[in-house]
């Protein structure tokens, strides 16, 4: 018995030794975040606490702005991704038809090229049909991010789903949207709820796209911090800061739909 | 109130062929029973009924009007699937509500609750209503599909094979429950099942479909005592029906049977005169295994000599399997009998109640006996 406390001690030591090691930079991040750029160098964790880098950082309103259009385009892209998503999962779930498994590897392929590789042929193409630096083009861009995960994601919740269901729904009396609506959401919502939060996760921090294809009219937060990067030194407080802000969202975001994260709905409802 | 006609079926998954011209009608009020082997394409059946698929070729009617073209939801039929298909994020008590919820058939939420209530009573399931579908024993969840379905009053009920996965004692007591309900609710009701005693006990009519297409079509009596070739005979009934290769003799002026390779075997005179006139030399003659006789004495000159094979107590029955020239032949007999292995045993078979077929297996005479059998019990 004695030896028994002895090991969950070690254990729960290691776990500790872990935490504090996986968690660090987040702490190093809040602490910095607090300090004034004189004391940047020569302080650790003993300084006087300042809120000077989150005052600059709303004082002239400019980083709202960027936070509001990080909001737009990711949002945008998201809702997108959703309303393509579904369907495309749904039919390559369901119908049978010639090349499917090849479009929905095409779907997958979309992830495989490093982003820095195919964006220069992007930027080409935004420059000449207009979409460079606009909204909508970077809603387009990230939305080919997001989609793949979506519909690979998805795909498998549909095929969970027993055919037969909707066709005992379809002779209950509901036409095939509504079956859609009332019987087949609720069962993916899972999935729904896991595969947007990933996807707003990727795209709200994608840098490469944000930098390249946009940056004048429509810049996103991970692009703004680059401007506390002058010529003559580089305000490390300020960036911390604007990090944090910037991550509050995803933070919150996760917390308030955790409890949607559940699996398993979809068994026991057929033979099993 | 309906009756419902399919007319030359065929529909293939992929190239292959799944019904090919299937044609029958079902009458007002009748129960109907599919019956198959599995892959016999009798759900395929069913669902084109039901309007889930569309057939290649062919047309569905209801009430003599062609409802090739009308939705699953507006054909009001109501179906009981074969894996339940309840829907998994829904109570028991919303699962059967779900079709008086519906838009096409839509019912004040206090009719929803009484129905319900006593859909739900009849089933023996209404200490369930709040629980989810995975909560529940496939029994259960079987009479929750069926409950959905009985809450409301269709045209038509299809059932594919409502109560397969219920244990033995349980379905037994539906299957009672089942007629029962048939004869109260008053509807055309049509039945898949690939269990004979299910199809012989519920049915008004049987159609037994092999590989997609209509073997026969008759009421249980004709079926069982007249099957119109040997895949009818030896898929109802257990032990399956004994069929044999025999010889057409001529003794005198009689024509006589010899099978085993040694007896000559009387035969009745209406299968003389077929087998006369169609100049048969080889019939196959099938015998169910409780129309065989057996003894351990000569009784008469028909009796054969055969050994003890095999002897299977089965409760109350037995399945004594003997060896005749290298054939091996089943017979039912009570189990209390005393029998030893590789015993020499004589038999006996009555040639009143053998069912002859030609050498491709279809009956030579449709009709060997014309006497009603009602009310028989439907044991082996």
């Amino acid at each position: 018995m004695k030896s028994n406390k002895v090991v969950s001690l070690l254990k729960d030591l290691g776990l500790l030794l872990y935490a504090m090691f996986a968690l660090f930079p987040l702490v190093w991040l809040v602490i910095i975040s607090f300090k004034h750029d004189r004391e940047m160098f020569n302080t650790t964790f003993i300084f006087s606490p300042t809120l000077d880098n989150y005052r600059v950082l709303f004082s002239s309103g400019e980083f709202i702005g960027y936070f509001v259009d990080n909001l737009i385009v990711s949002v945008g892209a998201i809702i997108l991704s959703i309303v393509v998503g579904v369907p495309a999962a749904y039919a390559l779930a369901r119908f049978d038809f010639k090349g499917k498994e090849s479009i929905a590897f095409t779907f997958l392929s979309f992830r495989f090229a490093p982003e820095i590789l195919v964006v220069l042929p992007i930027f080409l193409i935004y420059q000449k049909i207009g979409l460079y630096d606009t909204y909508f083009g970077l809603i387009w861009i990230f939305q080919v991010v997001s989609l793949p995960l979506m519909i690979w994601i998805l795909r498998g919740y549909f095929e969970d789903i027993s055919v037969e269901m909707e066709h005992a729904a379809r002779l209950d009396g509901y036409s095939w949207w509504q079956v859609f609506i009332k019987m087949i959401i609720p069962l993916i919502k899972p999935g729904l709820v896991a595969s947007s939060l990933l996807s707003f996760i990727f795209v709200w921090n994608n840098f490469t796209f944000s930098l390249l294809l946009a940056g004048q009219k429509v810049t996103t937060t991970t692009v703004a911090m680059l401007k506390y990067v002058s010529s003559d030194t580089v305000h490390y407080g300020q960036m911390a800061a604007a990090v944090l802000i910037s991550s509050l969202p995803i933070i919150i975001l996760a917390l308030a739909i955790q409890k949607h994260l559940v699996r398993g709905l979809s068994m026991g409802a057929v033979k099993g | 109130m309906a009756n419902v006609r399919v007319e030359g079926i065929k529909k293939s998954f992929k190239k292959e062929t799944v019904l090919s011209d299937i044609s029958f009608e079902v009458k007002d009020k009748e129960f109907f029973v599919i019956f198959g082997p599995a892959g016999a394409g009798k759900t395929t059946l069913l669902n084109i009924i039901a309007g889930i698929y569309v057939p290649d070729e062919g047309h569905v009617y209801l009430n003599n009007k062609c409802i090739d073209h009308v939705e699953p939801e507006d054909r009001n039929v109501a179906m009981v699937f074969e894996d339940y298909a309840l829907y998994p994020h829904l109570t028991v008590f919303d699962n059967i509500a779900s079709p008086l919820r519906s838009p096409r058939y839509k019912q004040p939420e206090e009719v929803v609750k009484r129905e319900v209530t006593r859909v739900a009573e009849i089933l023996k399931i209404d200490w369930l209503l709040d629980r989810n579908p995975s909560e529940l024993s496939n029994g259960q969840r079987q009479r929750v599909g069926l409950g959905r379905a009985l809450i409301r009053s269709p045209e038509v009920f299809l059932m594919d094979e409502p109560i397969t996965h219920l244990d033995a004692k349980l379905r037994h007591q539906m299957r009672a429950e089942l007629k029962d309900m048939q004869r109260n609710l008053d509807t055309t009701t049509i039945y898949v099942t690939h269990d004979y005693l299910e199809a012989l006990s519920l049915a008004d009519r049987i159609a037994v479909i092999n590989k997609g297409k209509i073997e026969q079509i008759g009421t249980p009596e004709e079926i069982y005592y007249k099957p119109a070739n040997e895949f009818v005979a030896s898929a109802f009934g257990e032990p399956e029906i004994n069929i044999f290769n025999a010889e057409v003799v001529k003794e005198n002026t009689e024509l006589k049977l010899s099978i085993f390779g040694r007896k000559k075997i009387e035969i009745p005179k209406n299968i003389q005169k077929l087998v006369a006139e169609k100049e048969i030399s080889i019939v196959r003659v099938g015998i169910r295994p409780k129309d065989i006789k057996y003894g351990f004495i000569q009784k008469n000159e028909n009796c054969i000599i055969g050994k003890v094979y095999s002897f299977e107590p089965l409760g109350a029955k037995a399945i004594l399997t003997v060896q005749v020239h290298n054939q091996l032949v089943q017979l039912l007999v009570p189990s209390d009998s005393e029998i030893q292995l590789n015993q020499e045993i004589f038999i006996e078979i009555d040639m009143e109640k053998t069912i002859f077929f030609d050498s491709v297996g279809n009956n030579l005479l449709a009709s060997y006996s014309n006497v009603e059998r009602k009310g028989v019990a439907w044991q082996n």
